[in-house]
């Protein structure tokens, strides 16, 4: 059993980390938590299988089509509920906070009236392809998810450390006015970060339709608390805060459930960032201490 | 600008006020002799919300059984809907609209066991007859006199279709699966718990999930590593269908064995092959060769273009018993309501033969069926 | 002279009012410092379930229930508050969400305390209590004209409007004393109160527990109002309503989220048709909102236009 549920718990990680990078680019970026991340998530796990289960169409159309979907939230996000906020002067974190809730709250009763309140079966022939390995089966999503997950944290590091872009990404975020002095474009990278987290989201979105063949419009609130839990465990704007925070929320689910008491397994999250803010507030990969950013 | 805002500030203390003080429309029953008796009934149902396909089917069973009562002309009901969403608040309010706006003589509903213990009190205390036709928790008619419930509790469903399977499976070990934050998944897993302690059958795991979970492997592989000779499920079709076809992809292949609560054509719709092999215990089998039920069946169909599910055909019988014993009464009367409903025995319904016991509960045998061939067949 | 046009209904969503209203200002203390908590919903739990429990299984009476709820539900705000003096911002919002989530977690699963899922069933509810205790003293309702039904509402709702004036001028009152002034202080700058020799520590732990034990008193009154509880009461959009309702009314003065309360309790009330499109319309306020008037609806110079063009007209 110890063997299926590593790979149960890892799968689930994978996925965690997925939702939390989304998470983790935005904040460390702009300062500010996207409340609305985890429902941009579910809306991309709804396209992708209006594409896959009722067009019929190929696994790579799913993705494409579900990026597409999710940047485009992106872009509205930004440029409706963040950027006014930007601009009035005076105006605190916690009103960006306030209006991603508002966001999330339609999104998620928006997609209740769109698609209803129940299950949806996400059916893929991609996700029957299994292989033993001895006793243990394993399903080729579980490895293409681990794959995807790693591959865009890598991409991410990349990018932000040795691109232009990236650069021009850092030094808005160390400092909006002076960035905009130098002559880099901040609405722009500030647009280009939410639409590039938002279509992660989406990627995340399709990828949990595979893994568990089903999806409702609740997984965006769920997911979404538990990206949020992992990156302030992981260290806020982290990325390898966010891979490593998931992977470890989404094993000690699993075994809590394997070896302990299935109860509590959502309240081990919480439990996790009320310690982790206790003991080591930045995180276990932030930098910073909490105070300097505010 | 300054204008404005007072223009703004104003106009929202005058919708404000408004709206409190309208809506007010005090009624009398009026009753002439001779005449049919005339009653207004009132319903609580969830009409928005996440709970709303419940309520929808709720209402569909009433509004059906209304137009054949009217028609027939010894009773003569007018029904006047509140929406809950699902909500304990909203419930009661709506309840004391009802009660006190509208005066009717009796509640029917509402749909959650969690609201029903808010507005049973209430109806209680102010002599109204209440029958909720999907509560099935326990202690629901209990609260007092005046409420009654034609819904099968879990505690009687379970026991039916679990021991049936045992006996039919030989099983002697079960794993106990169960959604530990909703009512009535709670409530049944303690009948289960109960009956297979009865039953002395071996008790390997204990596991819980929480309402719209999407992953339940960790769980399902931690039953599959304990090898029992079936399932015992206590979940409600919306999360009952994924477990199952988690399970069955799984590789865990034995009986699962459910209460009232899995029982629907939805379970079907979601999990597709493997809800093969299912059981559940229910009074509603639509598939029963009785020309009530088929009628009913038929009726439901036409008007609204799908099949009937528990829900509809609870609140179907329950809206008869309630006409029947307004005749009883003779008058739009609480009390007299109260008497007669209380006296209801034998009644025959879609659902099958109902009587009430001396706690206003349900007295009423279930149907064991088993999911073969993508529809619920009778369990032998 | 009966009085029939008191109907126990108005009565009803008036006692919702008062209570969201209590919530509205649970909310606002806190936020009166800078300090944005979304745990209120799991202090309002801690305070619910405390007066629900000793009034059933200890026969408490009532009044203690509520105050050692209440009581309670501060206690839980200082032991909360004290190391998320360490957190600010989003941080603080964070945390506090995710307080709310464990609470709920330890309501389901410690089924021997709390019943679980199931709730706690049968609470005393304070109008039928009061209507049984003066009976029994030979008093009916019938002699001041009034329905048992009537009565039992009617003092419900007296109770409550008696709690939320007493909350409401309390904390007023406070706003103008040493306490809300440091308050207003810590909200515009923290470091600048600090190196003016407030105690920041000090207030904030203050306004945290103040906002705790309201919405404590909120929850223990709720549980005493509707006669039953059940974690399903105490969610993350319980969390949430709370909050629109100091957005929405406005989050600078005491009246702006005992205005967003009570509006926003009544309106979907008397709209119950779009009762569908509820939360769609919360989401949307609360963008709009920060985009157009983050202060909320009433803010300081409203209120005192308000009261100037009262004074200058005559009676």
């Amino acid at each position: 059993m110890f063997l299926e549920q590593l790979i149960n718990g890892i799968t689930l990680g994978s996925i965690y980390s997925i939702v939390a990078l989304g998470y983790t680019l935005v904040f460390g970026v702009l300062g500010i938590i996207n409340m609305a991340h985890g429902e941009i998530f579910m809306f991309g796990a709804f396209v992708g299988l209006l594409i896959v289960s009722k067009a019929g169409a190929p696994l790579p159309v799913a993705f494409l089509g579900a990026i597409v979907v999710t940047a485009s939230m992106g872009l509205l996000l930004e440029r409706f509920a963040l950027r006014p906020l930007r601009t009035r002067p005076g105006a605190s974190h916690l009103a960006s906070l306030i209006s991603t809730i508002g966001v999330s709250i339609l999104l998620e009763n928006l997609a209740h009236k769109i698609f209803g309140s129940g299950n949806h079966l996400f059916e893929t022939p991609f996700a029957e392809i299994s292989f033993k390995i001895g006793p243990v089966t394993v399903y080729l999503v579980q490895v293409l998810i681990l794959l995807i997950s790693l591959l865009l944290m890598a991409g991410l590091a990349l990018w932000l450390s040795r691109t232009r872009a990236g650069k021009a990404l850092r030094a808005t975020a160390e400092n909006l006015e002076t960035a905009g002095l130098l002559g880099v474009d901040t609405n722009r990278m500030i647009t280009a970060t939410v639409v590039i987290a938002s279509a992660m989201g989406g990627v995340a979105g399709v990828l949990v339709g595979m893994a568990f063949n089903y999806i409702n419009n609740q997984i965006g609130l769920s997911m979404g608390l538990k990206g949020l839990a992992i990156i302030i465990f992981g260290g806020m704007g982290s990325v390898y805060g966010a891979m490593a925070g998931g992977l470890i929320l989404g094993l000690s689910e699993t075994f809590v459930v394997a070896y302990g008491s299935s109860g509590y397994r959502d309240a081990i999250a919480f439990v996790a960032i009320i310690v982790i803010l206790l003991i080591r507030p930045q995180g276990l990969f932030g930098q910073a201490p909490a105070e300097a950013r505010r | 600008m300054k204008r404005k805002e007072r223009l703004f500030a104003v106009l929202a203390c005058a919708l404000f006020a408004f709206v409190f003080m309208g809506a007010e429309k005090a009624n009398k029953a009026a009753k002439p002799k001779g005449e049919p008796i005339r009653a207004k009934i009132g319903v609580i149902s969830i009409i928005t919300g996440a709970g709303a396909s419940y309520g929808e089917a709720i209402t569909n069973g009433f509004k059906l059984a209304l137009d054949e009562v009217n028609a027939k002309g010894d009773v003569n009901i007018d029904l006047k809907i509140e929406d809950s969403t699902g909500k304990a608040e909203q419930a009661l309010s709506a309840a004391q609209k009802l009660i006190n706006s509208d005066q009717v003589v009796a509640i029917l509903g509402p749909t959650l066991s969690t609201e029903m213990k808010v507005v049973a009190p209430e109806a209680n205390a102010s002599g109204v007859p209440i029958m909720g036709t999907s509560t099935t928790a326990q202690g629901i008619t209990q609260i007092g006199k005046f409420v009654f419930r034609n819904s099968l509790p879990e505690s009687q469903a379970i026991p039916a279709s679990v021991g049936k399977a045992v006996k039919k499976y030989n099983i002697k070990k079960v794993a106990l699966l169960y959604g530990n934050d909703d009512v009535f998944t709670k409530s049944g897993f303690d009948t289960m718990k109960e009956v297979a302690e009865k039953l002395k059958l071996k008790i390997v795991t204990i596991e819980t999930f929480q309402k719209g979970q999407a992953d339940y492997k960790a769980q399902l592989t931690k039953i599959a590593s304990l090898k029992p000779d079936a399932v015992f499920c206590s979940a409600l079709y919306n999360e009952g269908g994924v477990i199952l076809a988690q399970a069955r992809k799984m590789g865990l292949k034995v009986p699962f064995v459910g209460g009232n609560g899995f029982n629907s054509p939805k379970v079907i719709e979601i999990a597709q092959e493997a809800a093969e092999g299912l059981i559940v215990a229910t009074p509603w089998f639509g598939e029963k060769n009785d020309p009530k039920v088929r009628a009913f069946v038929a009726k439901y169909e036409k008007a609204y273009g799908k099949k009937p599910d528990q829900f509809a055909a609870q609140a179907y019988d329950a809206f008869h018993i309630m006409a029947n014993a307004l005749k009883a009464a003779g008058s739009a009367d609480r009390s007299k309501l109260r008497d007669a409903l209380a006296a209801t025995r034998n009644f025959q319904g879609v659902l099958g033969e109902f009587s009430f016991d001396a706690e206003r509960d349900v007295v009423m045998a279930p149907n064991v069926l088993i999911v073969k061939g993508g529809k619920f067949t009778l369990f032998n | 002279m009966p009085l029939e046009w008191l109907n126990p209904y108005h009565l009803q969503v008036a006692s919702f009012m008062l209570i969201n209203a209590i919530l509205g200002v649970s909310i606002y203390v806190t936020l009166s410092t800078g300090q944005l908590s979304l745990g209120n919903a799991g202090f309002m739990s801690i305070g619910a379930y405390a007066a629900a429990l000793l009034s059933t299984q200890h026969q408490v009476p009532i009044p203690v229930g509520i105050v050692a709820g209440s009581f309670l539900a501060g206690a839980a705000g200082i032991l909360v508050g004290i190391p998320s003096l360490r957190l600010s911002g989003v941080y603080l919002a964070i945390a506090t969400l995710g307080f709310g989530e464990v609470l709920r977690a330890v309501l389901i699963n410690w089924e021997s305390l709390t019943g679980g899922a199931v709730g706690v069933a049968a609470i005393p509810q304070m109008g039928r209590v009061i209507l049984a205790w003066a009976s029994d003293r030979g008093f009916s309702p019938g002699s001041l004209g009034l329905q048992n039904n009537q009565f039992i509402s009617l003092t419900v709702f007296l109770i409550l409007l008696l709690c939320t004036l007493l909350t409401v001028a309390f904390f007023l009152r406070l706003s103008r004393s040493r306490v809300g002034r440091a308050y207003a202080a810590i909200r515009l700058d923290e470091s600048a109160a600090e190196a003016a020799g407030i105690p920041i520590t000090y207030y904030k732990v203050l306004a945290f527990s103040q906002g705790a034990l309201l919405s404590g008193l909120a929850g223990a009154l709720f549980a005493h109002s509707t006669s039953f509880v059940s974690p399903a009461d105490f969610t993350y959009h319980r969390a949430v309503e709370i909050l629109v309702f100091a957005v929405f009314g406005g989050s600078e003065h005491i009246f702006g989220p005992v205005f967003g309360a009570a509006f926003l309790t009544v309106v979907p009330e008397a709209l119950r048709s779009i009762s569908d499109y509820r939360y769609i319309l919360y989401g949307l306020l609360l963008v709009l909102m920060m985009v157009f008037r983050p202060q909320g609806v009433i803010d300081p110079p409203l209120l005192r236009r308000f009261r100037r063009s009262s004074e200058g007209t005559p009676a």
